[in-house]
């Protein structure tokens, strides 16, 4: 891991390959192009951003895009798999060397794991892994922790719970894994048999992280400063007569935030589906949404550094 | 077969005799050999007693050299194994398979959503390390899923 602040033709693949003192001036750098209001319209003009979806994911394309054309670049890309030659058989190598002709920067959604980094092997333009399979997300990642210092202030001494279906949630695992760097306590709540997975913990342990698992938030839930919560499917759950009994139990509501600090702030990836009762929505602790925000204020900083803009 | 040892290593004169293969993996052994190699004498040997492994499998191949990459490809399999080169039937030279951290290519990765999987022009990358107990982690870099071989 080389440590600069240069990012120009740098990818973003995986949090892991950045330092925490970079991932700190990525944070700088969104705020300080925030700061910038409409002037920041001039940072990447004329610049082209492709943002090359295999699999659908409108919430983080529509980001992605959003973000380039708030630095006043110019977006093209597919979103679907069967529109693109891939469905013609053409390799991802391929695609890749394509369209780095057309395209300054790029970000990809891929469903293979490894999909980016492979990429990578092909561009000389900077990409941005928005998803590979059920590996990575940096993008999302870097997003959450600029929200938490921005809702925060900072990320010391945070008391951060995680609730709900804590095995399959991808950006949950590498989140955890970037804020065991920080000086923050984790707390995670999930059913059985939806724990974090062995990796995490092992990972954890091994850097001497301070965190607790179990099955409900009623020891911990006063203590939060933060509740991210997790998107919880059916399918999950053993039996439907379990999914019935224990679904309240992973569920945000107003009653259930009477326990809570006054200023708890509660996080979600979206879309949700029930996990947050819509009453929650109007309530200051609300920070989803702004969440959504923040992650794409976060992506205009990526962009911007990696086309060594900033 | 079993106890016969060295009897069953002066039948060679010229080739290698590969030993201390973990009972029951020279078979996968065998499946590593370029076809034109396989048209030779071949002895192979399983489960038979070892002291110092309890059960192991050999395996001798008449008139063959032994390069790098096949190697490399046998010692992943059978971490243990020692491989003699036999010229004039004595044994001129021993080999223990030495494994680098970073190995390209040889290994697939045995995730199927993993990238090199379906795009099969990318050569596979993985780091191998050998864990105390003697068994070999391998992780592709490509998707970061660890393997124990
Ligand atoms: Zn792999």
């Amino acid at each position: 891991m080389t440590e600069s602040f240069d990012f120009k033709g740098r990818h973003i693949i995986d949090t892991e390959d950045f330092s925490t003192a970079e991932i700190l001036h990525l944070v700088e750098t969104a705020d300080r192009i925030q700061e910038m209001g409409e002037n920041a319209l001039q940072i990447a003009k004329g610049k082209i951003l492709a943002t090359l979806f295999w699999e659908p994911s409108t919430r983080t394309r529509l980001s992605f895009e959003a973000a380039m054309f708030k630095l006043g670049g110019n977006v093209l890309g597919f979103s679907e798999a069967s529109t693109t030659s891939s469905a013609k058989g053409e390799t991802l190598a391929d695609t890749i060397k394509t369209v780095a002709l057309y395209a300054d920067i790029m970000a990809m959604r891929h469903p293979l794991e490894g999909s980016a980094l492979a990429a990578t092997r092909y561009s000389d333009r900077p990409i941005i892994n928005g998803g590979d399979g059920a590996h990575l997300h940096p993008s999302q990642t870097l997003g959450d922790i600029y929200t938490l210092v921005k809702e925060r202030g900072s990320l010391d001494g945070l008391k951060i719970g995680f609730l709900g279906d804590l095995l399959f949630g991808r950006t949950i695992h590498t989140l955890v894994r970037l804020l065991s760097r920080f000086d923050v306590e984790m707390h995670f709540f999930s059913p059985e048999g939806l724990n974090i997975p062995d990796y995490v913990r092992n990972s954890l342990q091994a850097k001497g992280a301070v965190f607790t698992e179990s099955e409900d938030m009623n020891g911990q839930l006063a203590n939060l400063d933060v509740l991210y919560v997790t998107r919880i499917q059916k399918e999950r759950f053993f039996s439907e007569e379990e999914y019935l009994r224990k679904k309240n139990s992973y569920r945000v509501d107003r009653e259930l935030l009477e326990k809570a600090k006054k200023d708890i702030l509660i996080l979600h990836p979206l879309p949700r589906n029930e996990e947050i009762a819509q009453d929650v929505d109007d309530l200051p602790n609300a920070g989803y949404f702004r969440q959504a925000d923040y992650g794409m204020q976060m992506r205009m900083a990526l962009i911007s550094k990696c086309l060594g803009l900033m | 077969m079993k106890g016969k040892e060295p009897m069953r290593i002066e039948r060679i004169n010229n080739g290698i005799v590969i030993d201390h293969i973990t009972a029951g993996k020279g078979i996968e052994i065998l499946k590593l050999f370029p076809t034109e190699i396989l048209r030779t004498k071949i002895d192979y040997a399983s489960y038979i007693d070892s002291p110092r492994m309890g059960m192991k499998d050999i395996i001798k191949i008449e008139n063959v050299d032994v390069n790098h990459e096949w190697l490399l490809k046998v010692a992943l399999l059978a971490p243990d194994l020692t491989i003699s080169v036999i010229r004039d039937a004595k044994v001129e030279e021993k080999i223990n398979p030495t494994l680098p951290e970073v190995i390209e290519g040889i290994i697939t990765c045995r995730n199927p959503k993993c990238v090199t999987v379906k795009e099969t022009y990318l050569t596979s990358l993985f780091r191998v390390a050998r864990q105390e107990n003697g068994k070999l982690r391998q992780q592709c870099q490509f998707c970061e899923h660890i393997f124990h071989s």
